[in-house]
């Protein structure tokens, strides 16, 4: 294990993890050399293969992270609820990109938006009901928070779960809302607004997806008697930030 | 003291648009250029030298001389602290400012096009130039077998471009006259030169457009008044340019 | 030293979690990159030397093989040689040691950076294999990149691995530095250097974001037909553009900075002096933080931008003179009064006083809106950034190769040879990069390999160019491998060899094993890394 930061006393061997090297091994083949197979040379079977070398890697690679990460009991408390928001002030910034690019083709277009080949009759309901679900799996995320405060390992699951459930209704939403709209030939290759109406939403739905992931993590955690405060903390936040982001979504990019 | 002017003109923007107008009824942004690029390698020459020279004195005096010598480089008051930072940092400053009143001041000459300038449509393909008159008369200029007209102008008038794209980012880039913009797709973007005397030049692209990018390059050719009126005629009736 | 630093372990390298041999492997990635990207400019400098074909097949093809020469060359001196080069290599290996910790606050996530940029780096060798090989260059404009038979994929990936990469660099470096100082030190008691990162790293979390974005979309447009930069459809081309430049101008100072410290840290050790007005120096940097944000257009300034743009940018282009005049006023003032003594850092210290200079003083003219008209895309801008960032920044990493090496190896460097790769180099650098100044002013574009069509004196310029390249090479090859000699075979190095002030020359062994500090560093208000006289 890697931990010698937080670790006491002295180190008298190098510190070495085999997850980093099979991670990004993994990110390489599946996403890079799958995406290149698949687009660049239009060969599914280079897209495939890479794929299958790429998915086992990435998979024991996080295995194997998580496994090291997740084995101090109770978990070392480290320097992660400082180090998340740092990041998420970087996924900001991306989120910022996407919108001001769809600033700028919205307001150069002035009343021609938005552009021909949009549905006249977009479901506009949808996204409510996504944003009440959204804000009702933060604030079931806080229960849980409240319930690990006291101690409460069970509820601490159970509303883990909830929220977990909740989630994954949001992208269920999210997927019937993109086929609903493929099937009236709204894609992302209709016009400027299709373009940046998928990124943007899937880019959030993209986040929700590993939202939920870390969700999992806290929750089997939970269930091996491995849990703190900080890992719960960090997932929330993350879970917040994503809540919080989606705000925008819904109002700029639907509403607007 | 024509420091502490333009200073103040950076501060009273509208106003310098104005007198910039009033005291140069004739411009010549190229003129103009060089005249500022003069000033302008001026005043680097002189930070730098102050710098340099200081820099490779202390190099040269500081050397040293025995074993386990330490530096005695001052430690600063307070006061002295601040003053090293402030007094310097306002120097900078107003030459700063100095440079951008001067830079607005040859900048606005670029922009504004005079009233009575002859206007040409240009459109950038990869990769080549196309010029469109105003009575639609279209000519191109081919670099390979160096025949065509390319761009015809009258000298003593004016000329702006207006341009654009149809292909991928090109940029006009007319060394002599010290101009160029950018060509793109959807947009129409615009430069003026002032075609002092009779000869050839070239114009050029700047922007990576490719393959072909260093070939892409036109003829401009400045020819008095009476000639291009000729030659525009001429073209029109199909005929062949001078 | 401890038992497990004898013998070489593979398993110990590829699997290390250890800052210090992340930061080597950093190091060999990056210099790898160099090298690569340096035979390219080699071939871009050949084919210049005369207007024509010269090695490319023909004017019709030429244009192909010339582009994927000058691509790989700049994407890769950027991306892959100096970004890493400083805050993967420098950063890595000092600031744990500088700061007195242990390691890093996450020492996984450090080893899944330095991956990824190594991912990054095979993917840019890839140029070579693949046959659509990319011609984006470095900068990536659309239409034509959309447009482009070349492969768009390959260049978007790379800049994404490496983009990740660095975005979790910053996060890690940032916690670090702000959480993990050994106890008693406080902001105004660190390093230069470590400032330089500090700032560096926040001009990174904040600014690699957007070019990730950039190029998404336009991977987008390419492989899934969207419009973002499709004006036919809605979409707009400067719209990347100035997202490109909204990262890249500051990603500048992400290499400026921690360069600066390096010389910082190389002049006071040398010179044995205490920082001149260290405070002005650190508010200087964040100074640059705080506008670097603000200056972009000043690469769009012939783009068809509005004019107010143009011209607000071109004021706070102009103003960055002030924070950046400020911590010149310190690199300078550090030499003042000091008792200097020159050893190869020294060396490439002292032609950073004249580097710095040149290049930071070139970035003026071009500041200017009016003059950048004129000057922009052709090779003065070239003989610009080669100066502050292809030769003083370059230079700073080979000087802190040359400064730590006794640190990093355990031995000491042959001072002779890497004095006439210093020589060879700074020559050559001059003679390569001063013409292009000249034939820059005269109009000489950017990016072209064929260049007839102007006045034949530009051809002798070129010429002297190329030969100055050659002088640059050799000195390389003299300097590279005089690492690798000296690190076998070179003088066993003391544990402070130049009498440093600064922890991790006093508090460490040579090389530092695993936690680099014997003991637990606890320190008072009065040190200082450069507490030489008292
Ligand atoms: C390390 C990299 C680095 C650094 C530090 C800089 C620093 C600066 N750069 Fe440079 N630049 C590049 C790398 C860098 N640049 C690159 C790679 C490109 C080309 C990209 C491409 O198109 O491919 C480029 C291009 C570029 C352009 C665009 C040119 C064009 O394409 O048209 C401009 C225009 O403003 C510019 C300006 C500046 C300025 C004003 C600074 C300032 O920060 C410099 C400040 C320093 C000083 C001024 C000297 C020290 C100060 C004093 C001695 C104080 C007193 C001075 C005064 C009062 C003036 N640079
Ligand atoms: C860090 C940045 C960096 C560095 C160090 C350099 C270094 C050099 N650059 Fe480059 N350059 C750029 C960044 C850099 N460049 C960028 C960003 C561009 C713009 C690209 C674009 O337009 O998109 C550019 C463009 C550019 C051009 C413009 C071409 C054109 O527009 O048509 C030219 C032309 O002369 C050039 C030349 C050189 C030369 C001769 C060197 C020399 O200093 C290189 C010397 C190094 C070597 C020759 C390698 C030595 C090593 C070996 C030979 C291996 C030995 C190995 C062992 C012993 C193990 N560069
Ligand atoms: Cu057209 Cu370059
Ligand atoms: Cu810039």
């Amino acid at each position: 294990m890697a931990n010698s930061a937080s670790g006491h006393g002295h180190v008298h061997h190098w510190e070495t993890s085999v997850a980093p090297l099979l991670i990004v091994g993994g990110v390489l083949f599946l996403v890079v050399f799958g995406f290149i197979g698949w687009f660049s040379y239009n060969s599914a079977m280079l897209a495939i293969v890479s794929a299958g070398i790429g998915t086992p890697l990435l998979l024991a690679g996080i295995a194997k992270w998580t496994g090291e990460a997740l084995t101090h009991k109770p978990l070392v408390e480290g320097l992660s609820p400082i180090a998340l928001p740092i990041f998420i002030v970087s996924e900001v910034f991306i989120f910022l990109s996407l919108f001001a690019a769809y600033w700028t083709m919205r307001l150069s277009a002035g009343p021609d938006w938005p552009p021909a080949g949009t549905p006249t009759n977009m479901n506009l309901r949808l996204p409510i009901i996504m944003t009440v679900i959204l804000v009702a799996s933060s604030l079931t995320y806080h229960v849980a928070e409240v319930k690990l405060e006291h101690n409460d390992r069970g509820g601490f699951i159970t509303w883990v779960l909830i929220s977990v459930v909740l989630g994954a209704v949001f992208l269920a939403c999210t997927v019937y809302e993109y086929s609903h709209l493929m099937h009236m030939k709204f894609s992302p290759s209709t016009n400027a607004y299709s373009s940046i109406f998928y990124s943007i939403t899937g880019f959030h739905a993209s986040h929700v997806l590993v939202g939920l992931g870390a969700f999992l993590t806290v929750m089997l955690a939970a269930v091996k008697g491995l849990t703190n405060q900080y890992l719960a903390f960090c997932v929330g936040l993350y879970w917040h930030f994503v809540d919080i982001v989606w705000f925008f979504v819904a109002s700029q990019v639907y509403y607007w | 003291m024509k420091r502490v002017v333009s200073v103040m003109a950076m501060l009273g923007l509208g106003l310098t648009a104005l007198l910039a107008h009033a005291a140069a009824p004739v411009p010549d942004p190229a003129a103009s250029w060089n005249h500022l690029w003069r000033d302008v390698l001026i005043d680097l020459f002189i930070i730098g030298a102050v710098f340099l020279s200081a820099g490779l004195y202390w190099v040269f005096k500081y050397r040293a001389t025995r074993e386990g010598q330490v530096g005695e480089g001052p430690q600063l008051t307070k006061l002295a602290a601040i003053g090293f930072a402030v007094i310097p940092a306002f120097l900078f400053m107003a030459d700063d400012f100095y440079l951008a009143a001067k830079g607005w001041t040859v900048w606005n000459e670029y922009r504004n096009v005079p009233r009575n300038a002859v206007e040409v449509k240009v459109t950038g393909s990869m990769w080549t130039w196309s010029f469109e008159y105003e009575n639609g008369v279209t000519t191109i200029f081919d670099p390979d077998s160096k025949t065509g007209d390319g761009l015809v102008v009258p000298v003593g008038k004016p000329v702006v471009l207006r341009m654009n794209s149809v292909d991928v980012v090109h940029s006009f880039f007319l060394p002599e006259h010290r101009v160029k913009e950018d060509l793109m797709p959807g947009r129409v973007t615009y430069l003026w030169f002032q075609p002092k005397a009779v000869g050839e030049t070239i114009a050029t692209c700047a922007e990576y457009c490719g393959n072909r990018h260093s070939f892409m390059w036109t003829k401009v050719k400045a020819v008095p008044q009476a000639e291009f009126d000729q030659w525009l005629a001429n073209m029109k009736q199909g005929g062949k340019g001078a | 030293m401890s038992t497990a630093s004898s013998g070489f372990k593979l398993s110990e390298w590829i699997f290390t979690t250890d800052h210090k041999r992340i930061g080597i492997l950093y190091l060999i990635g990056s210099i790898a990159a160099f090298a690569v990207a340096g035979i390219m400019a080699l071939l871009i400098r050949i084919e210049q030397m005369s207007p024509g074909a010269t090695i490319v097949s023909d004017v019709y093809t030429g244009g192909e093989q010339y582009n994927v020469w000058l691509y790989f060359h700049g994407a890769a001196m950027i991306l892959g040689f100096l970004i890493p080069g400083l805050t993967g290599f420098a950063a890595n290996y000092l600031i744990p040691l500088m700061i007195g910790a242990k390691d890093v606050a996450f020492p996984r996530i450090n080893a899944l950076s330095v991956w990824l940029f190594w991912a990054g780096i095979v993917l840019a060798l890839l140029t070579f294999v693949v046959p659509d090989k990319p011609d984006v260059m470095w900068t990536g404009y659309p239409p034509y990149s959309i447009k482009t038979g070349g492969n768009l994929a390959l260049y978007v990936f790379t800049v994404h691995l490496i983009g990740f990469s660095s975005i979790l660099a910053s996060v890690n470096f940032l916690v670090t530095i702000i959480y993990m100082r050994a106890p008693g030190m406080g902001w105004m008691q660190l390093n230069m250097f470590i400032w330089g990162c500090f700032t560096a790293l926040i001009i990174q979390l904040v600014f690699v974001p957007v070019l990730a974005a950039a190029v998404t979309l336009l991977l987008f447009d390419r492989y899934l037909g969207t419009h973002f930069y499709d004006p036919a459809n809605g979409g707009d081309v400067l719209l990347y553009q100035n997202l490109f430049w909204f990262y890249s101008h500051p990603a500048v100072y992400v290499i400026f900075l921690p360069a600066m410290g390096i010389f910082y840290e190389i002049y006071a050790t040398m010179a044995k002096n205490r920082i001149f007005n260290y405070k002005a120096a650190v508010y200087g940097m964040i100074g640059i933080v705080l506008v670097s944000g603000e200056v972009w257009v000043h690469h769009l300034y012939y783009s068809g931008m509005p004019d107010w743009i143009r011209i607000g940018q071109m004021v706070t282009t102009l103003l960055i003179s002030v924070p950046v005049g400020l911590m010149t006023i310190s690199l300078f003032g550090t030499l003042y009064r000091g008792a200097i003594t020159f050893n190869i850092p020294m060396y490439y210290g002292v032609a950073a006083l004249y580097l710095l200079l040149i290049g930071g003083l070139t970035g003026i003219p071009l500041a200017m809106t009016v003059m950048s008209v004129h000057l922009g895309e052709t090779s003065f801008v070239h003989a610009h950034f080669h100066f502050i960032m292809g030769i003083f920044a370059a230079f700073s990493v080979f000087a802190a190769v040359d400064f730590w090496f006794p640190k990093i190896s355990g031995r000491m460097l042959h001072e002779g040879r890497a004095k006439i790769g210093f020589w060879l180099n700074f020559i050559g650098v001059n003679v390569t990069f001063w013409p292009l100044f000249i034939i820059g002013v005269d109009g000489m574009p950017r990016r072209y390999w064929d260049y007839s069509q102007f006045p034949a004196y530009f051809g002798n310029y070129h010429k002297v160019a190329t030969i100055g390249a050659f002088i640059v090479a050799t000195g390389m090859i003299i300097t590279i491998s005089n690492w690798l000699l000296s690190a076998v075979s070179g003088a066993k190095a003391s544990n402070n060899p130049w009498g440093s002030k600064s922890l991790e020359w006093t508090h460490t062994e040579t090389p530092p094993g695993p936690g680099n500090f014997p003991q637990d560093v606890v320190l008072d208000g009065n040190w200082s890394p450069y507490n030489y006289s008292k």
